[in-house]
């Protein structure tokens, strides 16, 4: 297993944010604006205040990691629509699980593009099934031993942030 | 057959993505969200083709493909994998075990249907029950020709009609244009450098957009070895050069499946006229032989049991106007049609000139031929023909050959 601490930061914020700007751009036909100088690591940076659907996917090879992405539920329920090509009525009749799988859906595609960018620098390894937490005043905190970068990105108005803990090397 | 389309994959929002990226085509799609199912429901559907995940609960979509590879019977079935698995190893792997094409996710629905269209013969649901266009709806001709004489004579040729004729010199012009416009039939010369016409004739037949728009050849007449090559390959038709407007229309027509039966045949509103063309190229001919049985059969099958065969338009009778004539009135004594002709003095005149034609009568209007089925009727029982009014142009011996 590679050692994380050898990759440059730089490296995982290029990878998070193009894994994001392709997915939302492709999907959803929304640009992610990168949030400039967002460094706040700490648990605080992403405290809930309002319901959220957080989508998970994790990677298991070269690099052991996980990415949460946090949609604010409006924002999941307007990704699902645009997915789905449901109208907003639509989705609220579908339900939580229409837009939990939309999330799902959201994360593994972002998720699979950025480990495939790690792949290509040398670092192969595999995606594992997303799963979605959902909820209000709940927070993830990781492992002492894991790395954790947090990006947010602005996609037309709403917030989206990419939570990454990525298992530090032996 | 419609082709039948199974996707395997636990994300139902991929499935449904899956569904709408389709529902413009004619195709059947079945769902299954595991490896497990998929292997289920192949046995059981027979798909056309298979679209594949990767990373699934109960049978991943490696276990699957595996599977599916050393069944003898489903082996055959072509698999596209559409998964977030896009790392090159990831890609090498699968490949090996054999995959038709491969869609990283995330992937736009066009290009997903592109390639799937690649695969199996995919056609659009308009394309099918499609209301038959007429020769008098607007069409978009796109000319390829580096020669800008020949596309100003095409231009003026089609003037007259509702076309728009778009050109570009080169094939990777029209390349570009057909992808962002729909074209309803491209005219190339097979005189552009370096093959470049059978180039685009491939591209275009590889593309989903314009897989099934007719391509016609413009080829100079004494190149049979070039015209050969062009109706091997499958283009819809060939025009040779020096262009014949009148011919390169009908073939236009032809190839964009117009019905141009509005420009020969109506009802007015108890009669069938057939109304004849000055200029009787074969392809006209053809063209009008091709109509004439079903017209006639319409007209019957709706009440109608006169036809007029109007030659008011007709400078001078020639062999393709009698030709289709004769047809025409065989047809009507067929059905028990009875007929009459309108025409000049000219027509009558040249008439004389053939023994078949020798006893044909015209009348010199629509009303007198109108007039004379009245006259007919009235006339008990069941004259041989419409007597022709002191009037009318007729014949030195009346005797009417226009009779049903």
């Amino acid at each position: 297993m590679a050692n994380v601490q050898d990759i440059d930061e730089a490296i995982f914020q290029l990878s998070v944010t193009r894994a994001v700007q392709a997915v939302f751009k492709t999907m959803i036909g929304k640009t992610a604006k990168p949030v400039p100088h967002f460094a706040d690591t700490s648990v605080h940076a992403v405290a809930l205040d309002q319901v959220h659907v957080v989508g998970t996917a994790g990677m298991v090879g070269a690099i052991n990691g996980l990415i949460y992405l946090y949609f604010e539920l409006n924002f999941a329920k307007l990704c699902a629509g645009r997915l789905l090509s449901l109208s907003p009525r639509e989705i609220e009749q579908a339900g939580d699980e229409t837009v939990n799988d939309a999330v799902g859906e959201l994360t593994n595609m972002t998720v699979g593009t950025f480990k495939n960018q790690l792949s290509e620098r040398g670092f192969p390894c595999r995606l594992t099934i997303p799963s979605i937490l959902r909820g209000r005043e709940f927070t993830i905190t990781p492992i002492k031993s894991a790395v954790r970068h947090i990006y947010r990105f602005d996609i037309d108005g709403h917030s989206l942030t990419a939570d990454l803990l990525v298992e530090s090397g032996p | 057959m419609r082709p039948k389309i199974l996707t395997v994959d636990d994300s139902k929002t991929v499935r449904v993505i899956i569904q709408n990226a389709f529902k413009h085509y004619d195709c059947e799609i079945f769902e299954a969200c595991n490896g497990v199912e998929g292997l289920a429901l192949a046995s059981r559907e027979n798909p056309d083709l298979i679209l594949l995940d990767v990373t699934m609960p109960v049978m991943d979509g490696i276990e699957m493909l595996c599977k599916l590879k050393a069944n003898a019977v489903l082996k055959a079935i072509p698999v596209l994998m559409l998964t977030a698995e896009g790392g090159r190893e990831n890609v090498l792997r699968i490949a090996k075990i054999g995959v038709r094409d491969y869609v990283v996710k995330p992937f736009k629905e066009e290009v997903l249907v592109q390639k799937v269209g690649r695969i199996i013969d995919l056609k659009s649901i308009t394309d099918a029950p499609a209301k038959i266009k007429s020769i008098f709806d607007p069409a978009t001709i796109l000319v390829v020709e580096d020669k800008p004489i020949i596309i100003a004579q095409i231009q003026e040729g089609f003037r007259h009609t509702p076309w728009q004729v778009r050109s570009v010199a080169t094939a990777g012009e029209a390349i570009d244009l057909c992808a962002g416009e729909t074209v309803d039939l491209v005219m190339v010369s097979l005189s552009l450098p370096d093959d470049a016409a059978f180039t685009l004739f491939r591209m275009l037949r590889a593309s989903l957009k314009t897989k099934y728009t007719p391509i016609m050849a413009i080829v100079v007449k004494t190149d049979a070895a070039a015209q050969q090559h062009a109706l091997q390959v499958g283009f819809t038709a060939i025009a040779t050069k020096p262009l014949d407007l009148v011919d390169l229309e009908a073939k236009a027509a032809k190839a964009m499946h117009l019905d141009t039966s509005q420009r020969y045949f109506h009802t007015a509103p108890d009669l069938l006229v057939l109304k004849l063309p000055d200029n009787c190229t074969p392809a006209l001919i053809g063209e009008i032989s091709d109509q004439l049985k079903l017209k006639v059969a319409d007209a019957v099958n709706s009440g109608i049991n006169r036809a007029v065969f109007d030659l008011n338009e007709v400078r001078s009778l020639d062999m393709g106007h009698i030709k289709l004539l004769l047809t025409a009135m065989q047809i009507c004594r067929d059905l028990a049609l009875q007929f009459a002709l309108v025409g000049s003095g000219n027509v009558l005149k040249d008439s004389q000139n053939y023994e078949d034609t020798r006893a044909w009568q015209f009348y010199s209007s629509m009303e007198e031929a109108r007039a004379s089925f009245q006259k007919t009727e009235e006339a008990a029982p069941a004259p041989e023909a419409p007597a022709a009014p002191p009037d009318a142009v007729t014949a030195p011996e009346p005797v009417a050959a226009a009779a049903g």
